[in-house]
């Protein structure tokens, strides 16, 4: 369990914003600025934030779907930004994604045997019937029938789309999966299904997840450590029983604050944050958050706060908590 | 119908004829919203919550028709008015507030002029007013700078500002009833947070009915006080607040209860409903819950139940509570 896998180390990407008659750089969108953090074998590392914050190019960014500018990104000692294509191809096998849209991330015209078989076939994993056998088993896995590995997409439901997609981020045997609000598209009942599989899987195949959300009931549900961004920046890195009992970010505590919690009427006294979320092209100066902060200082205007350990595990970017 | 009632639907039917077949996709369906009271539609997408909103308004468009029942507003029958009386209280007596605030709004119109036409068609205000009214609206539901932001295009507010503009222009006129349909849906938390605070603040100094209708929980939890929970087309339960978490009484609503991942419980799995939301072209028979039920009985399948009154405002349509069971 404390085996690191992967280690990120102030990883950064910023997608450039070209105009005028020469497409010259007139902006950037600082979409990962300047992250790290690591993830240990077996556990999941819930990652959260609003809309817009950059936890899904952070995914990706890992996953190298989208070049980095700069960091290194090391998983088990390897150093993923630096591995030519060849050698990124046979990483891949350990890693895999589950994305958002299952309705949108499985080819149409594909049967769901040739969706999930294509990873086997692109790295050679099986052939002929030990690759029938494999899908069959992986169909199985999930929760569905095999006889429906001859339909097509649009013949399933949400959850059974979605449980497709796991199903083919399975078929390589990978290591570390990074899911990406795999359940915010489907149906409250269905939900139930999709995080009880995923934890199934996890304690079976012993995987690794990095859990992406906005939902933050689902990734306390989830999470074993919870990582919250805001505007491109970890804003606090901590165990999710500490983080929801005792929030040190400001942020945190107003996010924390502002979901509302079925059956209870007495509840805690809300922070409502003035303002919505700053462009990421044009991020404020000093702490990100000082614009809406409610407990502001001067130098939080002015200089950006460390991400430090305030206490055992315990990561925070904040002036407050030096 | 009671003193305090100001809605009361009465065995509505709302079908849409398309080339599948008939959906039901509001059937026989009772609920009652008494003055300045909150009453949350809960239920899964699919289950008929919008056309319902919509059946209210009287906006169901064809291939869908209100095939059977009475909608009394204020003593008399919205069914049963003109299409002349019934746009003057669209907007005026009754508002509405759409799930996707960026898209409900015309992008060619400024938010002000917008806002201008809403209160030009349905009160008496004097051209120099309106922009005075316009501007006090916007500062009422929190816009900053409302006398130059009016001025802007839909495109340039946030979606929680435009969440907010749309509430603005559903209360321009003094609504008696605000249908809000899944109203922070799209929206971060933490503009979430605002916008029901907003709404909570309303209901206070305005004095509005409001039928919130949304799948979260949480907020239902936030401003209601009588929740009804939908299903496949039906209301299965209706009860204040407070009961429906303490004590939910159909396997449904205790299995959604149970089905979602809480921040002030820790559960190491979470319950399973089996099953999906079944299509209303072809619904289950008898109750349409029992395939995925787990106290489904013989009766189930083979009869419809009707709603029963099991405690002091709440009722709920399950065999497991009529008198044999």
């Amino acid at each position: 369990m404390s085996e690191t896998i992967l280690e990120v180390t102030n990883l950064k990407k910023h997608f450039p914003i070209r105009g005028g008659l020469l497409l010259r750089q007139v902006a950037a969108i600082h979409a990962v600025d300047d992250v790290s953090f690591d993830i240990k074998r077996e556990e999941t590392l819930g990652l959260v934030g609003e809309s817009g914050c950059g936890k899904t190019t952070l995914g990706r960014t890992i996953l190298r779907l989208i070049k980095a500018d700069e960091g290194k990104v090391s998983y088990m000692g390897r150093d993923l930004l630096k591995l030519n294509a060849k050698e990124m191809r046979k990483l891949r096998l350990e890693m895999a994604m589950i994305f958002q849209d299952p309705y949108s991330s499985l080819n149409p015209r594909m049967t769901v045997a040739d969706i999930i078989s294509e990873p086997i076939d692109i790295h050679g994993l099986a052939k002929g019937n030990e690759k029938k056998r494999r899908i069959i088993e992986l169909v199985k896995r999930v929760g569905l029938a095999p006889f429906h590995m001859y339909r097509y997409p649009h013949e399933f439901s949400g959850g059974e789309k979605q449980r497709i997609g796991i199903a083919r981020a399975l078929a390589g045997n990978p290591k570390l999966l990074v899911a990406d609000e795999p359940v915010s598209s489907l149906d409250v009942s269905v939900r139930a299904q999709i995080l009880n599989l995923l934890k199934d899987l996890q304690e079976e195949f012993g995987l690794t997840y990095l859990y992406i959300s906005h939902d933050l009931s689902a990734v306390k549900h989830m999470s074993d450590r919870v990582a919250v961004m805001y505007v491109g920046k970890l804003m606090e890195l901590a165990p999710a029983k500490d983080i929801y009992k005792n929030p040190l970010h400001p942020y945190t505590e107003a996010l924390l604050s502002a979901i509302p919690v079925p059956g209870r009427k007495t509840r805690k006294k809300r922070i409502i944050l003035k303002g919505s979320v700053p462009t990421p092209i044009d991020p404020p100066p000093g702490c990100r958050f000082n614009p809406r902060c409610p407990y502001k200082q001067p130098i939080c205007g002015k200089e950006d706060p460390e991400f430090i350990e305030v206490e055992k595990g315990h990561f925070v970017a904040c002036h407050l908590r030096k | 119908m009671s003193e305090s009632s100001l809605l009361s639907i009465n065995d509505l039917k709302t079908y849409f004829f398309t080339a599948e077949g008939v959906v039901k996709a509001v059937d026989r369906v009772h609920l009652e919203i008494n003055k300045e009271e909150v009453l949350g539609l809960v239920g899964e997408s699919g289950c008929g919550k919008s056309t319902l909103a919509l059946s209210i308004m009287r906006l169901i468009r064809v291939p869908g028709k209100i095939v059977g029942g009475e909608i009394w507003f204020e003593g008399e029958d919205l069914l049963r008015k003109s299409e002349g009386k019934m746009r003057a209280i669209r907007g005026g007596k009754i508002s509405m507030v759409f799930q996707n605030p960026t898209s409900s709004m015309n992008p060619v119109y400024t938010v002000g002029s917008q806002i201008a036409e809403a209160i030009k068609l349905h009160q008496d205000v004097q051209k120099r007013q309106i922009k005075e009214k316009v501007v006090e609206i916007l500062h009422k539901v929190g816009i900053p700078d409302p006398s130059k932001r009016m001025k802007d295009y839909p495109h340039e507010y946030s979606g929680g500002m435009c969440q907010r503009a749309m509430t603005a222009m559903a209360l321009s006129c003094n609504p008696k009833l605000l249908i809000a349909d899944e109203p922070t849906t799209n929206l971060d938390v933490t503009i979430q947070a605002q916008i029901l605070d907003l709404m909570r603040a309303l209901r206070k100094d305005f004095g509005a009915s409001i039928l919130l209708i949304g799948h979260n929980l949480g907020v239902i939890n936030e401003l209601c006080d009588k929740v009804a929970v939908m299903y496949a087309g039906k209301v299965i339960e209706y009860c204040d607040i407070t009961t429906i978490f303490k004590e939910p009484k159909h396997p449904y609503t205790q299995a959604l209860l149970e089905s979602i991942p809480r921040l002030d419980v820790a559960k190491e799995r979470l319950r399973i409903i089996p099953g999906t939301v079944p299509r209303l072209i072809n619904p289950p028979t008898g109750c349409r819950f029992h395939p995925r039920c787990e106290y489904a009985m013989a009766v189930c399948s083979e009869q419809e139940p009707t709603p029963v009154k099991i405690g002091r405002g709440h009722t709920v349509a399950c065999f497991l509570y009529t008198s044999k069971g």
